[in-house]
């Protein structure tokens, strides 16, 4: 072998080692440092990856449920109301809540709540109303809120204390998760009324109500309470004012039996 | 007079029409008719008028009396009769309508068949058909007196002849 590669052969050898000496020196420090995260950190005793930290402060809620029964029942009712019209609370208590028990219950029929608070003065507190109803859907409570609402409507509709009535049906701890969400929206609800708004948080619920109505409007809706009742497939024309459950029933029963 | 009693009658079948057809894109059919009907219920019932039991039974059986009413004016036989039952008809109509537009309710007519909200439009409508029906029935039987004086002298000179 002659000078010149023996000088060469040093070299590259040379070179070498360094290269590895710095790729090891870099491989070790990159271990280092993760070794050194706290979300890498595994308790000696677990067996399941640790969750990522949650990056939102407030609870993720889906769309509200504003509806009862089997979504699959053959008979769909759709009703749009108003907390504080008259004739939709006297439907409410007179004829939904037996059909309630009886016709969804049964699978018959599969009843949704349409929020259509009508642009009346006296109907000072219909928006909050349903703002409290359209947040408690969304945490699954929305039956016993909305029965709460309809049966003690004259209790709220003087002063909009609705929170008093909401608590009366949930827990501390619901009401807490109910209130997180109208307290950014309640307009017209007494100051002292109100639950305390969290800063920073922005009124979400209203863009469910407006789908209402936005709804209703299509139909046409042109007064509390309308009904629209689906029937595999067939929409019926609108029907609006009080009807009695027997009469109600009968009309099911004659969809049924076709 | 003949205008109007035909505009009436063709409103009575155009209305009996509007109660009985199906009222979603089903083909006709007994069924049919029989979701329509209590469908019409539905809407008298909504006038918070008649009991219970009453509201079937005025449901069921209106749509095919107007259908009879509107075929009765049509031939124009006994218009005296068929006018009047026509003008206390109308009348009954206008009266529930007014009491219920006064009362607040916010329902449907049921006139010409659901979706039509009851409101001033509806009241001057039926309001219209019902000085029409007056003026028919009016004309009707002023037409059978003028008619009546008439034979009286025939009849007078036969019995005369009959005696003589």
């Amino acid at each position: 072998m002659d000078i010149q590669t023996r000088l060469f052969r040093r070299q590259a050898t040379r070179i070498a080692g360094v290269a590895w000496i710095t790729f090891l020196m870099i491989l070790a420090g990159a271990s280092f440092a993760r070794a050194q995260d706290p979300a890498q950190t595994k308790p000696a005793a677990a067996t399941t990856k640790a969750k990522p930290k949650k990056l939102v402060t407030q609870e993720a809620l889906g769309a509200p449920v504003k509806a009862l029964g089997n979504p699959s029942a053959p008979i769909t009712l759709e009703v749009f109301s108003d907390y504080m019209c008259p004739q939709c609370r006297n439907f409410y208590i007179n004829t939904l809540t037996l059909m309630i028990q009886d016709y969804v219950a049964a699978g018959k029929v599969y009843l949704i709540h349409r929020d259509f608070p009508l642009p009346i003065p006296q109907h000072k507190y219909n928006w909050d109303a349903a703002r409290w109803g359209t947040a408690a859907a969304r945490i699954g409570k929305f039956e016993v809120v909305d029965n709460a609402l309809y049966i003690n409507e004259p209790a709220w509709e003087a002063d909009g204390d609705i929170q008093k009535i909401v608590a009366s049906v949930l827990s501390p701890s619901e009401l807490k998760r109910v209130q997180k969400q109208v307290a950014p929206c309640l307009a017209q609800t007494p100051a002292n009324l109100r639950p305390a708004a969290p800063a920073g948080e922005s009124c979400s619920l209203d863009a469910y109500i407006n789908q209402d109505i936005a709804l209703g409007k299509a139909v046409p809706v042109n007064a509390t309470p309308t009904m629209v009742i689906t029937y595999k497939g067939r929409r019926y024309p609108p029907t609006s004012g009080f009807i009695s459950w027997p009469i109600l029933r009968q009309f099911f029963e004659s969809l049924l039996s076709q | 007079m003949l205008l109007a009693r035909i505009a009436l009658a063709v409103i009575f079948l155009a209305a009996a029409y509007a109660k009985l057809k199906p009222q979603t894109s089903e083909p006709w059919s007994a069924a049919s008719v029989m979701t329509s009907l209590s469908m019409f219920a539905m809407q008298v019932d909504s006038y918070q008028l008649l009991p219970e039991t009453m509201v079937s039974l005025a449901a069921h059986f209106l749509p095919p009396f107007e259908m009879v009413l509107g075929l009765w004016l049509l031939s124009g036989i006994a218009l005296r009769f068929s006018s009047l039952l026509t003008t206390l008809l109308l009348a009954g109509f206008f009266a529930v309508m007014v009491r219920t537009f006064a009362l607040g309710l916010e329902i449907n007519c049921g006139c010409f068949g659901p979706g039509e909200k009851l409101g001033p439009r509806t009241l001057l409508r039926d309001g219209s058909l019902l000085a029409l029906s007056l003026i028919l029935t009016a004309g009707a039987f002023l037409r059978s007196r003028r008619r009546s004086p008439e034979a009286e002298p025939a009849s007078a000179v036969s019995a005369t002849q009959r005696a003589d």
